[in-house]
C-alpha cells in the first residue's frame, strides 16, 4: 500500500504540527488532538470533559455562538468533535481554498474562549448533554453495558472508572469556573496535536499556523498525567446480572488487555478479528452459523493507553436458548484459539481483511489526519499510520496464543448478563 | 471582533466522467476508472427490491438478498465466507424499495477474483433451505430487537400510521413479521428465479483499474447470465386521515422519540433540488431551524432534523426528535411552529446562502471514497436520471432562489395534515398532549 506522507514541525509554544499532503482532491482537513479525555476529570466532575467539548462550538472572542458550525457549512465544510477517555479531538473537512477559515476558528477558541462564555449557554449545553446521555445510554436496551463495564474492569480509583459521558449528578453540578479551570489547565498549545491532510501548500499552511498559534501561550505549568498502572488482570472472576427492557439476553465479556500501542495489544486485535471479524470469524461460524445458539456476535479492544486496555465481546442469545450453554460455547472458542493458536488460514484472512479495511479508511483525509493526531498525541510518533498493517501481519500464531493465555482467563473476566426484565421478577 | 480570513481561489472539482455500456444480455455496465486509487468497488444493483414483491410475501426481497452471500452452486456458506475474506473482501448484500445491491470494495489486484464471486453469488446462489431457516430466525429476532429500541420502533410505527392501509411504504421495506413467518425457501427460489435478471441490472464499478480489462472480466462472469426480468409494481401513496396524534406507549422512558410528517415527493419530482435545499435548511444541516430552536436553544433534545426520503413513488417527508420526556408538549409544539414558519415567509438570503454553500461545497467530500462515487452512480442506473446528474448537480442546488424555497415548502412542508407521533410514556405525556389541542390524540401500545 501506498505511505501517507508525513511531515513533523513544532511551534515555540510547543503546538506540535503534522502535514500530510496528498493533491487528490481539492480538500483539506484539519484536525486538533488534545491530550485531555475523561481520564483526567476529578471526581464529582463526570462528564466534564465532554461538557467541555461541547463549550467549545459556543463560541470565543472572535465568534458568534453558533458561527462556528454556520461558518464552516457556508464555506462547504464538515465538521465535528468527540471526547474519549484518553482525549478530545475537533476536526473540519473543507475545500482547500478555506483552510485558514478551519485554523482561524481553532486557533480563536484555544487562545480565547472564556470571553465568550456564560451561564446561559452552559445551561443550555448541560441540558443538550443530558439529553445525549438519555438518547445513547438511558433510553437505549444495553444502553449502559460499556459503563457498567469499565466499572468493574478498573477499581474506583483509576481514571477508566467512570465513563466519558458522565453522571446525571455530576453534570448538573458543573459550573462556569469549571470552565475557566478546565480551559485554563487543558487547552494550550503545548497540550495539542495539530494535523493538515489534502491539498494544500506546506509553505503556506505554517505561515497560516504561525500566524494564528503563533502568539497562544503555552501553559508552562501542564499538570502530570494521571495515574494509571494498574495490574494486568483483574484478579478474580466477576459476574453481574442485569435485567432490562430487552427482548434477547445478551452476555458481555470484558477483559484487561495491555495497553493500545504495545505489542500484545497487536496480538488481542488480531485475535478478536479471528474470533469475530466477517463471516468466516470463529465465533459467528460456530455460535450463529453452525450451532445456532446466537443472534449476533461482536469482539474488539479499546484502543487507550491508560495502563491496561479493555477486550470486549458479546453474544445475543437467540430465543429459548440456555445461557449457560451459551456461555459454554463462547468460552470454550477462546479456549481453542488461546490453546492451539491461529491457523494460517484465520491470520490470512484477518490480513487481508484489516489491509482492505485500512485502505478504505485511509482514503479520507478526514480519518488520515485523524490517525496521524492519534498516533503524535498518544505516541508521539505520527509514523505508525504508516506501519499499522506491518505490525498487525507481523503478528503470528505463537503471539496470538500467548496473548490469549495472558489476557483470557477466568480472574481477569467481567460478565455482564442483561435478562429481560419480566423473566428477571 | 476580528473577521474570518479571506477565502483563497477555489480550486475545481469535476466530478469524474462515466463509461457506460451495455452487455448482450442487457446488463447495463458503468464504469468510473480513477487512475490514482488502488481501491475499486463494485456494486451490482437489481430491479429485486421490496417494490417488486407482493404484499402477501412482504420481506421475500430483504431475504433474498441476504441469503445470496450464504453460497454458491460450488461454495457452502462458511467456504463462500472463506472464500471472500480471503481477499481481503467483504461482501454485503442487502435491498431497499427500490433495488437490491450485492456489494464489495477490494484493493485492485483482487477484481478479478472478487468479480467471480460475485457474480457467483448474485447468478447461481446455492438458496438453501438450511441457511434460510437460521436467516429467516433471525430476521425475526432483528424485528424483536428493533422494537424494544425506542427509535427504531418510532421509524416503523412512524410509516404504519402515516400510509393509508394497503399502501406497501406503510411498513419497513424489510417486510413484516406476520409476512415473514409465512415465507418458504421456495418464495425466495421463486423471487430470484424471476426477479434477478441481467435486463433489469446495473453493475458499478469505480476506483483503480483497467477500463478494457474490467469489461472483459465482466464479460466473462456475467455474460451468460440470462433473462429480462419483470419489473415492479406500480406503489400508488395516499395518506391515511387528517392531522393527529398517535402516542406509542413505552413506560419508562425517559425520552419521547418524536416523529412528525407527511406524505412527501418521489425521486422524479421536477421540484427536487428545491425541496433539497428547503429541507436542509429547515433540518438538514446543524445550523438549521430546527437543531437551532430545539437544541441550541431549548435544550430539549440532542438533536432534531428533518428529510425526504424520495423513491419511486412518493415517500415520507419526516422531522425527528428525541426529546426529554418532561418537555413532550412543547417540543412538539416548537417542532410544528418550525413548519409553519418555513411556509410564512421566504427565507433571508444569507439563511439561503449559508445552506446552499454548503450542499454545494461539500460536493467532492462526497467523493472521496471508490464506494462514495459507486453509490452516486445508483440512483442514475435505478431511476433513469440522465448521465449528466452530477457534473449539473451543484449549478441546479444554485438556481435555488429565496421564493424558490418558500413555494415549495408552501406545497410539500403541511403541519396542518401531518401525523404527530410519540413513542414515550403515555402515563407522562398524554395528558399534557391532549391538553396542547395538537389534534385528536389516540394512545396505543408499544408492544
Amino acid at each position: 500500500m501506498s505511505e501517507v506522507p508525513i511531515e513533523r514541525h513544532a511551534l515555540d509554544n510547543g503546538l506540535r504540527i503534522i502535514l500530510s499532503r496528498d493533491p487528490r482532491s481539492p480538500a483539506v482537513a484539519v484536525n486538533l488532538w488534545y491530550d485531555v479525555g475523561s481520564k483526567h476529570e476529578k471526581s464529582g466532575k463526570t462528564g466534564f470533559a465532554h461538557l467541555f467539548e461541547h463549550m467549545m462550538f459556543q463560541g470565543s472572542a472572535n465568534v458568534e455562538k453558533g458561527q462556528h458550525f454556520g461558518l464552516v457549512q457556508a464555506a462547504g465544510g464538515t465538521l465535528n468533535a468527540t471526547t474519549w477517555l484518553d482525549r478530545t479531538t475537533y476536526f473540519e473537512t473543507l475545500p482547500s481554498h478555506e483552510l485558514e477559515l478551519a485554523l482561524w476558528l481553532e486557533s480563536d477558541r484555544m487562545a480565547s474562549l472564556l470571553p465568550a462564555m456564560t451561564q446561559e449557554k452552559l445551561d443550555n449545553q448541560r441540558d443538550v448533554v443530558k439529553n445525549e446521555r438519555r438518547y445513547s445510554v438511558d433510553n437505549q436496551p444495553y444502553g449502559d453495558w460499556d459503563e457498567r463495564m469499565q466499572a468493574l474492569v478498573y477499581p474506583e480509583t483509576h481514571p477508566y472508572h467512570h465513563p466519558t459521558i458522565g453522571s446525571m449528578e455530576d453534570l448538573s453540578a458543573a459550573s462556569l469556573d469549571d470552565v475557566r479551570e478546565f480551559f485554563s489547565t487543558y487547552y494550550a498549545p503545548n497540550n495539542a496535536v495539530l494535523t493538515i491532510a489534502g491539498d494544500f501548500e506546506a509553505d503556506a499552511a505554517l505561515t497560516m499556523i504561525q500566524r494564528h498559534f503563533g502568539p497562544i501561550p503555552a501553559n508552562p505549568s501542564l499538570p502530570a498525567p494521571p495515574e494509571v498502572a494498574i495490574p494486568a488482570r483483574i484478579g478474580e472472576a466477576v459476574r453481574v446480572t442485569v435485567p432490562d427492557q430487552v427482548p434477547l439476553p445478551r452476555i458481555y465479556l470484558a477483559h484487561r488487555a495491555p495497553p493500545f500501542g504495545t505489542d500484545g495489544f497487536d496480538a488481542l486485535d488480531v485475535a478478536a478479528d479471528i474470533l469475530g471479524s466477517g463471516r468466516a470469524s470463529r465465533l459467528y461460524a460456530v455460535l450463529v452459523r453452525e450451532r445456532r445458539l446466537a443472534q449476533d456476535i461482536s469482539a474488539f479492544l479499546f484502543p487507550i493507553v491508560g495502563g491496561a486496555s479493555l477486550f470486549a465481546m458479546w453474544v445475543t442469545a437467540r430465543p429459548g436458548i440456555e445461557l449457560p450453554t451459551l456461555e459454554a460455547a463462547l468460552l470454550a472458542e477462546l479456549d481453542r484459539l488461546a490453546a492451539d493458536g491461529a491457523t494460517d488460514a484465520d491470520l490470512e484472512r484477518v490480513r487481508n481483511l484489516q489491509a482492505s479495511r485500512t485502505a478504505a479508511s485511509l482514503e479520507r483525509i478526514a480519518e488520515r489526519a485523524d490517525r496521524l493526531g492519534q498516533y503524535a498525541c498518544l505516541f508521539d510518533e505520527p509514523e505508525r499510520i504508516n506501519s499499522e498493517v506491518g505490525r498487525y501481519a507481523a503478528v503470528d500464531a505463537g503471539r496470538v496464543a500467548q496473548a490469549m493465555r495472558a489476557s483470557i482467563t477466568d480472574d481477569n473476566r467481567v460478565t455482564l448478563t442483561y435478562v429481560p426484565a419480566e423473566a428477571a421478577s | 471582533m476580528i473577521a474570518r480570513p479571506p477565502a483563497g481561489a477555489p480550486r475545481p472539482y469535476r466530478f469524474p466522467d462515466l463509461v457506460r455500456q451495455e452487455l448482450p444480455n442487457g446488463l447495463g455496465v458503468w464504469l468510473v476508472p480513477l487512475a490514482d486509487r488502488e481501491l475499486v468497488s463494485v456494486h451490482l444493483l437489481t430491479d429485486a427490491g421490496a417494490a417488486a414483491e407482493e404484499e402477501t410475501q412482504a420481506g421475500v426481497a430483504g431475504l433474498t438478498a441476504q441469503l445470496l452471500v450464504t453460497g454458491t452452486r460450488t461454495l457452502d456458506a462458511a467456504a463462500f465466507a472463506e472464500a471472500t475474506e480471503r481477499l481481503g473482501i467483504e461482501v454485503g448484500s442487502e435491498s431497499s424499495w427500490d433495488s437490491t445491491r450485492a456489494a464489495f470494495v477490494a484493493l485492485g489486484d483482487h477484481l478479478d477474483a472478487g468479480l467471480d464471486l460475485l457474480a457467483e453469488m448474485v447468478t447461481a446462489p446455492r438458496l438453501d433451505a438450511d441457511q434460510f431457516d437460521r436467516l429467516k430466525a433471525e430476521r425475526l429476532n432483528d424485528i424483536l430487537q428493533a422494537r424494544a429500541e425506542p427509535g427504531r420502533l418510532a421509524d416503523e410505527r412512524f410509516l404504519g400510521e402515516v400510509f393509508a392501509d394497503g399502501v406497501p411504504y406503510g411498513r419497513l421495506s424489510a417486510g413484516r413479521p406476520e409476512t415473514i413467518e409465512a415465507l418458504t425457501v421456495e418464495s425466495v427460489r421463486d423471487f430470484h428465479a424471476s426477479r434477478y435478471a441481467p435486463g433489469v441490472a446495473d453493475l458499478v464499478v469505480a476506483g483503480g483499474f483497467e477500463p478494457d480489462e474490467a469489461l472483459a472480466a465482466i464479460e466473462r462472469h456475467l455474460g451468460a447470465w440470462t433473462g429480462s426480468g419483470p419489473g415492479h409494481r406500480t406503489i400508488e401513496p395516499r395518506q391515511r386521515g387528517e392531522r393527529r396524534v398517535v402516542v406509542v406507549d413505552r413506560p419508562g422512558s425517559v425520552q419521547s422519540e418524536l416523529r412528525v410528517g407527511h406524505l412527501g415527493i418521489d425521486r422524479h419530482d421536477e421540484r427536487y433540488f428545491a425541496a433539497m435545499v428547503m429541507a436542509a435548511l429547515l433540518g438538514g444541516v446543524f445550523g438549521s431551524r430546527l437543531n437551532k430552536r430545539l437544541r441550541e436553544e431549548l435544550g430539549y433534545t440532542y438533536g432534531a432534523r428533518c428529510a425526504f426520503d424520495p423513491r419511486r413513488a412518493v415517500g415520507p417527508f419526516t422531522a425527528t426528535a428525541a426529546v426529554q420526556t418532561e418537555v413532550t408538549a412543547d417540543a412538539v409544539r416548537e417542532l410544528l411552529g418550525q413548519l409553519e414558519g418555513i411556509r410564512d415567509a421566504p427565507p433571508a438570503e444569507d439563511e439561503l446562502r449559508e445552506v446552499r454553500d454548503f450542499l454545494v461545497g461539500v460536493f467532492p467530500l462526497r467523493f472521496e471514497s471508490t464506494a462514495g462515487i459507486a453509490a452516486a452512480i445508483e440512483p442514475l442506473a435505478v431511476y433513469g436520471l440522465p448521465d449528466d446528474w452530477w457534473h449539473a448537480y451543484r449549478s441546479r442546488l444554485e438556481a435555488v432562489t429565496t421564493g424558490n424555497v418558500q413555494a415549495v415548502a408552501r406545497e410539500l412542508i403541511r403541519p396542518d395534515d401531518a401525523l404527530i407521533l410519540v413513542v414515550g410514556d403515555a402515563s407522562k405525556v398524554a395528558e399534557e398532549l391532549r391538553a396542547a389541542d395538537l389534534g385528536p390524540v389516540e394512545v396505543v401500545p408499544g408492544s
